[in-house]
């Protein structure tokens, strides 16, 4: 490993870990490390003031991939989040049909980011040189772009990955609290913390 | 497997500035396997596919905790697949059959009764299918995946005792044409040559085989090669499905399914009119044959510079289709022959149809005019599908036509050997051949088939055109004996399941694709009352010999009389298979005993004829002098390769003049595509194993069709939409993927479900070689039709 990437991978984790902890505060946002906005979600600032909660894309998924946040989650509560590893988004795109506020702005599936794909090479165990696994890669919709393998190894590209989380649900590797040897990181927390990754 | 010193250092090195900063990166992982931190490691070999991966399954107070590869081992250099990784998992499952289960119609609910009564119940079923209706009306069907003790003794009793050749496997359905071409072509079966080539070669000539995903570790292997040489090594791949195996390919020939025997003599054209074959090779150890009125027949070069002649890239590339060109076929046709090494790898796309045996032979024929055999580098290798197909069922006799040992039923010479070595009466064998797959399973159709015993597969799942099948099995005139350790779709037809023990849970040999023989020991008790296989034949066989009053089938069982089942039996059968029926066969493997195989990290390669020899490996590569001791043995000449194989007396290679032959049933107006199926990295075969490891089945929970982008904007197909597949036999209903792979015209499914609605293998067709007697999975004609929108389906595992 470069010491660059090394260095960046630090700065990573160091401002992802702690907001995945972040899900059940009263102001703080629900979104994190695979708790992802369904398609075409407009940016988490102005979501709350926009979604009017009413449940209408939780209703069309067929994949019941959408679930509508309860009272714990505080002025969060009845708005549609998806947990990537429980049941990920399989953008079937029927939910930024039926939303009636343009939350959800009415987006193709290959426009979709509702995140980024992230391999953790220090937890992949194709990375790490132990078996040959390329679940990730089978899963992905867009497989050969979102997802290539270099040697064998997955690689995300950024410009395709439409963050559906179909790897991180598929991935066999779990460690701590959940997390898995891929994950997608929610977008507008990634520009948040470190660029670029 | 082992980290390299570098490696190492790096992880070090962020260790130690991660506890700097106060913070633990995540090396010690929960739930994982490999971290798992086993007390004791038992050296195996992994129970999927027919690679031959050396794997340590670990275990922490006498529990399987966790397994990894062996990095010591010729096969694999330490990787294994994520299925293989976890197959630990399925030994403590608590789906596993503990105790036998018996009912005696198929409509009742099955109820628990002791060994005793089961194995009384199995010799009354047997003895009075023989009493009434004669001993062909008994069947014994066994698997890739059984141990070669099971099916050695399983054939044995079967032969011997039950006087019956009515003795299969599942191997008819994926590497029967394999041998078939092997046997014609080499006149032995078996690659020539070992894995070791790949990185020998310098050519990759990869047909009708997504080893990618079914053979991913020995893929890794050719990937580096590739990917260590950029440029001096050269892979085509030739397939009608862009898979990750064209990844990785210079050239990646995409045609018409079925017509890959047109492409192939094109290919041998080019090598004859470019003056790019090698005369000597040819002269000194080749010559060619024809079939006329159904005979074979000698003819010479020029007869087949003629016959190839027909074939002209211009004409075969209109014939093929796709993206085929007559300059890349001129292009794939130097390339295999200019190379200092080509190997070829194929597997169910040549092996699964109709004539499949040609598709063999033109592949062979592709080598031996090239020259490209049994030099480093240079090999015709067939991959096998399961790990004991070669091993247990090929060598082991485990097929209606054949003996243990290479010996074909039918010669009078071979089948008196195997008596006398048996001890039992001459003419107990009967001299005709059984009955193969699809007859054996049409036969029970019929009810002529009274008692079968079903051992470690499911064919009411695998057999193509599976709903014709199952209405045989469905009768309660035909006594269904299981032996298993899940559930499955043919338990759900069994009157009788027996509780299996798993691997690692008793003691056998598995032999791989490359000749190559692992010992699996005992390393695990297996649950509840479950026991090896070995152990029921045996105790099963005594029963019998009694109910049907007949010493002989005692006598087929009296060496291993009391043996414990957990090792010292299966080493017992082993001995005398080895050291009886291979000894002076082209299978020797005389000097691979239990005590050498147990010391080897990696097995034995037949010819192994003295435990030396034996104890360095084996045989790398056949039939060449100062490699192969049979080589030196058998010599007749001072040239360097003597192919003694047992099927040609005349020491020769066959070259075959084989005509296109398209496909048993080609797409019409009423069912315009091409159906394929095929199999995922991640699933074994049915799923009754690998759907029961919850991070396999989370990833691949149901199978899907893969759908053209250009067909499924015709059919209105969204990606997740479900589509129905029909064909002239049954319809699935699943959902499609769309995706640049399958050719323009042809859909491929998955069969990797057992759900009804799902199970591809009803729509598949049950045409067969003539020759091999395989059927064509590989080829039929269906319609597609979007049903619905995407639905969220449930993942299906038969339970009881």
């Amino acid at each position: 490993m470069e010491r660059r990437h090394f260095l960046k991978l630090l700065l990573s984790t160091i401002f992802v870990l702690p907001t995945t902890k972040a899900d059940a505060g009263f102001l703080s946002s629900p979104v994190a490390t695979n708790r992802l906005r369904p398609p075409g979600a407009v940016s988490e600032e102005t979501f709350l003031g926009k979604c009017i909660r009413c449940g209408r894309c939780v209703e069309v998924c067929p994949y019941r991939s959408i679930v509508q946040l309860d009272m714990k989650n505080g002025v969060h509560a009845g708005t549609p989040l998806i947990l990537a590893e429980t049941v990920p988004c399989y953008l079937c795109m029927k939910c930024v049909e039926v939303c009636p506020t343009g939350t959800l702005k009415k987006i193709s599936q290959e426009e979709t980011r509702m995140g980024i794909a992230v391999v953790n090479r220090f937890t992949c165990i194709t990375w790490r040189g132990e078996a040959i696994c390329r679940t990730c890669y089978n899963v992905c919709p867009f497989k050969e772009k979102a997802i290539r393998l270099d040697e064998l190894r997955p690689v995300v590209d950024e410009k395709y990955c439409t963050g559906c989380g179909l790897c991180v649900h598929g991935c066999p590797i779990t460690w701590k609290e959940g997390l898995k040897a891929i994950n997608v990181e929610p977008i507008h927390l990634m520009k948040g913390s470190t660029q670029g990754i | 497997m082992s980290i390299t010193r570098r490696e190492f250092l790096k992880r070090t090195a962020a260790l130690t500035a991660a506890s700097y900063v106060g913070m633990n990166l995540p090396f010690s992982l929960e739930g994982e396997s490999h971290a798992a931190d086993a007390d004791k490691w038992v050296k195996g070999v992994c129970r999927f596919c027919g690679t031959g991966c050396r794997v340590e399954l670990g275990l922490k107070n006498g529990k399987a905790v966790a397994l990894r590869g062996v990095a010591d081992s010729r096969t694999n250099l330490g990787y294994v697949c994520m299925k293989g990784m976890l197959f630990y998992k399925i030994i403590g499952h608590p789906d596993r059959f503990t105790k036998p289960l018996y009912r005696a119609k198929k409509d009742q609910p099955f109820k628990t009764i002791t060994w005793d009564e089961a194995l009384d119940i199995a010799a009354k079923e047997f003895a009075n299918a023989v009493k009434t209706s004669g001993n062909d009306s008994v069947a014994y069907y066994g698997s890739g995946q059984a141990l070669t003790e099971e099916t050695y003794l399983f054939q044995k009793v079967m032969r011997a005792g039950l006087q019956t050749n009515n003795v299969e496997g599942n191997p008819r359905l994926c590497m029967a044409s394999a041998v078939g071409g092997y046997l014609t072509s080499f006149g032995a079966d078996e690659p020539i040559g070992s894995y070791s080539n790949i990185e020998k070669a310098s050519c990759f000539f990869i047909i009708g085989s997504n080893m990618a995903e079914a053979h991913p570790v020995v893929f890794r292997r050719v990937m580096r090669r590739k990917l260590d040489n950029p440029n001096s090594v050269k892979v085509i791949n030739v397939d009608p499905r862009i898979s990750p195996t064209s990844r990785i390919a210079d050239l990646h020939l995409q045609f018409k399914p079925g017509t890959d025997l047109a492409l192939m003599n094109a290919m041998a054209n080019v090598i004859i009119e470019e003056k790019l074959y090698d005369e000597n090779f040819i002269n000194n150890y080749c010559v060619f044959k024809a079939v006329e009125d159904d005979k074979p027949k000698g003819v010479d070069f020029e007869a087949y510079k003629k016959f190839v002649a027909e074939y002209t890239p211009e004409k075969a590339a209109q014939l093929c289709g796709g993206n085929i060109t007559p300059e890349n076929i001129r292009k794939a046709a130097r390339m295999f022959a200019k190379s200092p090494g080509t190997m070829s790898m194929w597997c169910m796309g040549i092996n699964q149809r109709l004539r499949g045996v040609w598709a063999n032979n033109l592949i062979n024929n592709l080598h031996m005019i090239t020259g490209q055999l049994c030099k480093p580098g240079a090999d015709s290798l067939s991959l096998t599908g399961q790990p004991n197909a070669c091993g247990g069922v090929r060598e082991g006799g485990g097929l209606c036509h054949i003996l243990p040992g290479h010996r074909p039923v039918a010669k009078d010479k071979l089948r008196n050997q195997v008596e006398e070595i048996w001890g039992v009466p001459q003419g107990r064998i009967p001299p005709k051949p059984g009955l193969h797959t699809i007859a054996m399973f049409s036969a029970v159709n019929e009810g002529k088939i009274k008692a079968i015993w079903i051992h470690c597969t499911s064919p009411a799942q695998s057999l193509p055109n599976a709903d014709h099948y199952r209405k045989g099995l469905r009768r309660d005139d035909v006594f269904v004996v299981c032996t298993d350790i899940f559930p499955t779709k043919t338990t759900e037809l069994a009157n009788l399941i027996l509780p299996a023990a798993f691997h690692f849970e008793k003691t056998g040999v598995y032999g791989c694709t490359e000749r190559r023989s692992q010992i699996t020991p005992k390393a695990v008790n297996p649950p509840g009352e479950a026991k090896p296989e070995v152990w029921m034949v045996r105790e099963w066989a005594l029963k019998l010999s009694k109910e049907l009053n007949d010493p002989v089938i005692k006598k087929s069982v009296e060496p291993f009389i009391g043996l414990e089942e957990g090792f010292a039996l299966s080493k017992a059968i082993w001995d005398e298979y080895t050291q009886k029926l291979t000894k002076g066969r082209d299978n020797d493997l005389t000097g691979a005993t239990y005590d050498v195989l147990l010391k080897m990290a990696d097995g034995v390669q037949w010819p192994a004829p003295t435990t030396e020899f034996a104890l360095k490996g084996g045989t790398e590569r056949k039939f060449v002098k100062g490699i192969d001791p049979l080589a030196d043995k058998l010599s007749q000449d001072d040239k360097p390769y003597q192919f003694y194989g047992p099927a040609h007396e005349d020491r020769k290679l066959y070259i075959w003049l084989r005509p296109y032959n398209g496909a048993a049933e080609e797409p019409d107006a009423e069912y315009p595509y091409y159906l394929s199926t095929g199999r995922i990295i991640d699933h074994w075969h049915t799923t009754s194993m690998t759907g029961r490891i919850p991070e396999i089945m989370r990833a691949n929970p149901y199978s899907y069709v893969e759908i053209n982008p250009k067909d499924a904007a015709k059919l209105g197909i969204k990606p997740g939409d479900m589509v129905e597949v029909e064909s002239r036999r049954g319809k699935v209903v699943m959902p499609a993927k769309v995706i640049e792979g399958p050719i323009e015209g042809m859909v491929f499914a998955y069969w990797h479900d057992m759900d009804e609605e799902r199970m591809i293998n009803k729509v598949c067709k049950d045409a067969f070689d003539p020759g091999s007697k395989e059927p064509e999975f590989k080829i039929s004609a269906c319609r597609v039709k979007r049903v619905s929108g995407p639905k969220q389906l449930k993942p299906y595992i038969v339970t009881m």
